[in-house]
């Protein structure tokens, strides 16, 4: 099992490894010889352990067991989010090793949460890095390496369903590369997409192609210390508030779109829950902030589209500080925090899906109290006989909200107050990044001691593999369980 | 003619009955001793024990020179795989099954559209199955049909628009104690009595037929003349807003679905007719609770009950006794007449109960069941309409099974071809109920001057099993094929 696990980490390493051509190539340009050396050091290094295992290994059968399947799912992505703080922690602009590792597993995690307050001064094939950990994050480190390359077999499908998000994870082709790579390219089609109009609208290319990383990673790290206000150009945030809607949208719906079959796309519950509740929240918002406060109407939806747009698809880009809007208004956000996007997304949280079946759940019961004898089916997605889902996601949710308690607790015994503890704790298990109180979007995570950078390192991860995956961590490494293929 | 039939069960018997009394050769085939002892006592006609499916059976018994086979056995695939094997060596055989699978039926009924459309291919039908017939989704039709008009009656549906009422005489209205030859004298009056029915059973009305009480008439009407003439006989169409259907099986379910699937049809809402439908409030009761299930996740819309429908508790918890129309069409047909009858009692406005035969008809009455739907009626009818030959459309026997409305196509070497209905031989005992002459849309009542055009469709009751009128307007064609 060792040998398998390893082999795969190594693989991914590769991958990430190979990813760091891009902003090698910017180092190249904007004449940062140094980062140009760190970046391809780290490059180098994770060629040479996958090929190292490559040879070694490659003709061991490749299958992996279910439970060793979650394991090797959390250790590739811790191995990934250390590997990736790498070129972070020699860049020399982190001020520890606790620093770099909490800014990388923010970028993976799409959590978008940094220890830095000035990101402006950042060489920009770190800050380019930074944004490419979201979307490479975003998408899945594992999905992508299932796309590539094929020797992970069968095994394969076992490895996503533990990264991927929500709790009905199928693939929609016959084969489960085939499904990861149309998965790919349409966010690599979106990421494209928006890198060109927002480079019409004026950004330059690298800006333009970080902010793009970003958005449809749905993380939140800027190469602005103003986010995206900081460009000062309406319309680009208009284009992000799209796209971050758009990636926090189930990415199989899309696949559905491009072969036609519409009718699916009208009748996802989870979709038309999410239109509903962006609408009301955007809605409601507006309403109380325009009747009380002194920005015109056009600035005033501007920014609470935006920003309820950044927080439900779990972004985090910061255009205006929320924690200035009424209490009414900041509580409808804090609720935000609690849903978080669609499944199959790039998004976190517990997902619109969830809710959505625990609603109906709900009114079932009520009308079950009205009518004993009546019988009602649960429907999602138009189909009958969901009620399989209640159990599943009623554990979920209890265990989500088990480790937010956990990470309160832990943030309030580092001092933090409670209001501030409880926010942040939402928002680092929801990866969502900003939080309110003493962490709120002005502010940012590098006054917190290290003991909780690292308790929130687990909660981001976590909350990005959505617990499960985590929590078996553990029990692959157990020596007293037969494992079938070590 | 020599028919096979396999599966002697209470419809095969009906059938070989029927078919034996009109002298025809049957051969009757199952493998249940006890059944084909009954049968063999009761019948004149071959009863062989043996399986159905087995085809050197069939051909010892002499299926080569026989002209029909109808299977209909319980189980759906034997019944269609049956048909497909004899099929297979006596293609000119012509085949009738029963499939009382709903998805079997439709998704063979569009098999067989897609394999007509393709060339060359199109030479014999899917599973060489002449005839699909489906006594659930009949039943579940009428049953639907009748919940339509607000079940003041049972309906047997015509050709272009037109239907026959079937209508009790309430005492006191127009027509109590009326002559027929008077009516004409009425001014409201612009139907056809199609016929009369007593205790007795239906008969043809003639002039000096008076009209009693509590006798039910079929009147010949349009949809549209129909609330002018339920006024006129007091029986008002009143808007039908609460239904219980009791029983999830497949009629239940299958009247469930026709009428949702009414409800939401476009023209129905265009014409306003669908606005009033949508406000209804269906239920539908069980004890299955997997039947329930399966129900509740086919309609989101319906309430669906898990219970015993004679249990007061829930009788009263879910207001089913102040239900417009109770509808009982479980798998148990005695049950339903006495589920139907006790709702009435208990305040439901109308009942609708599916039972066995039309035998029946008289004793629903009785017990105040508005409108009984007869099972096995609809398919002994059924089979029978397509072993009459190809110019006989449909058949409806009519209650006590001496009379039958009879729907054909005039055949151009038939005596009745190109002459005036007065000129027709012998058509004393018979009742011309309309006629569509050909390349026409429209139905019209034929009067004696009427030419019967060969091609026209006529409607025509005649006495049940009556050859003699079917060789005058269809010919005198050996044979069915």
């Amino acid at each position: 099992m060792t040998f398998a696990m390893t082999r795969i980490l190594t693989y991914a390493t590769g991958i990430v490894g190979t990813a760091l051509l891009l902003p090698i190539a910017v180092a190249i340009k904007y004449g940062e010889s140094r980062m140009a050396v760190i970046f391809s050091s780290t490059m180098l290094a994770g060629w040479i352990a996958a090929a190292a295992f490559w040879l070694k290994t490659r003709n061991h059968p490749k299958t992996l067991a279910v439970k060793n399947a979650f394991s090797v799912v959390g250790g590739i992505w811790i191995v990934i989010c250390l590997y990736g703080a790498i070129p972070l922690y020699f860049s020399g602009a982190f001020p520890s090793f606790t620093d770099a590792v909490f800014e990388s597993v923010s970028g993976f995690t799409t959590t978008g949460a940094s220890v830095l307050s000035d990101v402006e001064s950042l060489p920009r094939s770190v800050n380019l890095w930074r944004c490419m950990s979201h979307w490479l994050g975003g998408m899945g480190v594992i999905t992508l390496a299932v796309a590539l390359i094929p020797l992970l077999g069968v095994g394969g499908f076992r490895l996503i369903k533990a990264e991927a998000t929500g709790p009905d994870k199928g693939k929609f082709t016959a084969r489960i590369a085939t499904t990861a790579k149309i998965l790919w390219s349409v966010y690599l089609g979106m990421t494209v997409i928006q890198s060109a109009i927002l480079w019409y609208l004026g950004m330059d290319a690298v800006d333009a192609v970080c902010h793009a990383f970003s958005t449809l990673g749905t993380g939140g790290f800027s190469t602005r210390n103003a986010s995206v206000g900081g460009f000062g150009i309406p319309a680009a945030e208009w284009v992000c508030t799209l796209f971050m809607l758009l990636a926090s949208i189930n990415f199989v719906l899309y696949c559905r779109l491009l072969t036609g079959r519409l009718s699916d796309v009208f009748h996802d519950s989870e979709l038309r829950a999410f239109i509903v509740i962006v609408l009301v929240a955007v809605i409601s918002i507006t309403g109380i902030e325009f009747f009380h406060g002194t920005a015109g109407f056009a600035k005033t939806v501007r920014d609470v589209c935006f920003q309820v747009s950044s927080i439900i698809s779990t972004t985090g880009f910061m255009t205006y500080d929320y924690t200035q809007w009424l209490p009414s208004g900041q509580t409808i956000l804090l609720a935000l925090f609690c849903i978080g996007g669609c499944s199959g997304s790039t998004a976190g949280g517990i997902k619109v899906i969830r809710w959505t079946v625990l609603a109906k759940q709900c009114h079932n019961e009520i009308r079950r109290l009205m009518h004993p004898h009546a019988v009602f089916s649960l429907r999602v997605n138009g189909i009958p006989g969901r009620e399989g889902y209640v159990p599943i996601i009623a554990s979920f949710m209890f265990v989500y909200f088990l480790l937010v308690f956990a990470t309160v607790v832990a943030g309030t015994l580092a001092g933090l107050d409670v209001f501030t503890s409880v926010t942040a704790a939402l928002s680092m298990v929801g990866n969502i990044g900003p939080a309110f109180g003493t962490l709120n979007p002005t502010s940012n995570y590098g006054f917190l001691p290290p003991l909780l950078k690292w308790w929130y390192c687990f909660a981001m991860l976590a909350g990005r593999l959505e617990i499960y995956t985590l929590l078996l961590l553990a029990t692959g490494f157990r020596r007293n369980t037969p494992s079938r293929n070590t | 003619m020599k028919i096979f039939i396999i599966g002697a069960g209470f419809t095969g018997m009906r059938l070989a009955k029927l078919l034996t009394a009109e002298k025809n050769t049957v051969v009757l085939i199952d493998n249940d001793t006890e059944q084909v002892r009954t049968a063999s006592d009761q019948l004149d006609c071959t009863v062989i024990e043996a399986d159905g499916n087995n085809l050197n059976t069939l051909e010892n018994a002499g299926v080569a020179s026989a002209d029909a086979l109808v299977v209909l056995t319980k189980d759906d695939e034997v019944n269609m795989i049956t048909c497909s094997l004899v099929d297979a060596a006596y293609p000119h055989i012509k085949k009738i099954a029963r499939v009382r699978t709903y998805d079997y039926y439709t998704q063979t009924t569009d098999a067989e559209k897609r394999h007509q459309e393709q060339p060359n291919d199109g030479t014999r039908p899917v599973f060489g199955i002449d005839h699909m017939v489906n006594p659930d989704a009949e039943a579940a039709k009428a049953i639907v049909r009748a919940m339509e008009i607000g079940a003041v009656g049972s309906t047997i549906e015509i050709d272009g628009g037109y239907g026959i009422v079937v209508l009790p005489i309430a005492e006191g209205c127009p027509l109590d104690g009326i002559k027929v030859r008077d009516l004409t004298s009425l001014e409201e009056w612009h139907y056809l009595i199609a016929f009369v029915e007593t205790a007795d059973g239906a008969t043809l009305p003639h002039g000096g037929t008076v009209l009693n009480a509590n006798d039910h008439i079929g009147i010949l009407t349009r949809r549209e003349d129909l609330p002018r003439l339920l006024q006129f006989t007091g029986a008002t169409e009143e808007p039908i807003r609460k239904i219980v259907i009791f029983g999830a099986d497949n009629v239940g379910a299958l009247t469930l679905a026709g009428q949702i699937q009414r409800k939401t049809s476009f023209w129905d809402v265009i014409k306003g007719y669908g606005f009033r439908q949508h406000k209804q409030d269906l239920t539908i009761i069980d004890r299955d609770s997997a039947r329930c299930r399966e129900i509740a996740d086919k309609f989101p819309d319906v309430k669906v009950l898990n219970g015993d429908i004679t249990d007061d508790m829930l009788l009263h918890d879910e207001g089913i006794c102040e239900c417009d129309l109770m509808v009982a069409a479980s798998g148990s047909y005695e049950r339903n007449l006495v589920t139907a009858a006790y709702l009435k009692s208990r305040g439901a406005r109308k009942a609708i109960a599916l039972t066995a035969d039309s035998a029946f008809n008289e004793i629903a009455r009785k017990l105040g069941v508005d409108v009984a739907v007869p099972m096995r009626d609809t398919m002994v009818d059924a089979i029978v309409s397509h072993l009459r030959g190809n110019f006989v459309r449909a058949i409806h026997s009519l209650y006590g099974r001496k009379l039958e409305i009879l729907v054909c196509d005039i055949a151009p070497n038939s005596k009745a071809a190109e002459k005036e209905l007065k000129d027709i031989p012998d058509f004393s005992e018979c009742l011309a109920l309309l006629i569509r002459q050909p390349g026409s849309d429209v139905c019209e009542i034929p009067r004696g001057s009427t030419v019967m055009h060969s091609g026209a469709t006529v409607v025509l009751i005649v006495p049940v099993g009556d050859k003699r009128i079917v060789r005058i307007f269809c010919g005198k064609s050996r044979g069915i094929t």
